[in-house]
């Protein structure tokens, strides 16, 4: 996704050696992506919620707001 | 180097030969500090030496193809904070010599080893494998956005 866009950031976090961080953002388990140090999910998610979920984290309103599979593991969280 | 085995070496840098296209530029945050003894935080780096090890197993792995910076943080802070890099060990991907907007914090092993080579394959072809929709999605950033995925070992 760093890739593709100049604005994104991508940082892979070993969330033993951070403990400071896992707590800062209370990982429980992993996957777990924080957008912008707020918004969160847990798990893996299919590209295209992956991506909506990142957009939505950074504050962007999509045109057509994505629906992403229910459950609690896919939630956004601010 | 105990790190990581000859065998493992021998076949990344056979992998690199056939995959890598572009230059790739990395940068190790580091700080002097010990694996055997435990520090309080902010002071020694128990996993530095071995990040440092594997970042130079990438260089070694196709040294015309990818470069290595290493910063120690403990020297020059303000390079750290102009990179925006907090913590240490940090390995930063690039496909020349700005900083990264790819980056491994902390050891990259199990699962996070095949990541990392993943991401400089990635770099070095320009490949996002993003899907058309996903690129017109993304075009709508107009802010920076950082997203931290925490991962384990295993």
């Amino acid at each position: 996704m760093a890739l593709a866009s100049p604005q994104v950031k991508a940082v892979c976090v070993e969330a033993n050696e951070f403990q400071h961080l896992s707590n800062q953002f209370r990982v429980r388990g992993v996957p777990h992506t924080v957008i912008n140090r707020r918004a969160s999910f847990v798990g893996a998610l299919p590209e295209p919620d992956f991506v909506a979920a990142v957009l939505e984290g950074a504050g962007v309103v999509l045109d057509e707001p994505h629906e992403a599979p229910s459950g609690p593991s896919t939630e956004i969280s601010a | 180097m105990a790190l990581i085995p000859e065998p493992v070496r021998q076949q990344l840098k056979d992998r690199f030969d056939t995959v890598l296209s572009g230059p790739v530029h990395l940068t190790l945050y580091t700080r002097p500090g010990s694996s055997r003894l435990i520090l309080p935080a902010g002071l020694g780096c128990p996993t530095c030496e071995d990040a440092r090890q594997m970042a130079e197993l990438l260089r070694d792995a196709a040294p015309e193809k990818v470069t290595l910076d290493v910063v120690d943080v403990s020297r020059d802070a303000a390079r750290a904070q102009i990179d925006g890099v907090d913590d240490v060990p940090t390995i930063a991907i690039a496909s020349n010599s700005e900083t990264g907007r790819i980056r491994f914090q902390g050891l990259p092993t199990g699962t996070e080893f095949p990541a990392l080579i993943d991401a400089v394959e990635r770099v070095s072809r320009a490949e996002h494998g993003l899907s058309d929709e996903s690129l017109a999605a993304l075009a709508k950033l107009t802010e920076p956005a950082e997203v931290m995925v925490f991962a384990t070992p295993t």
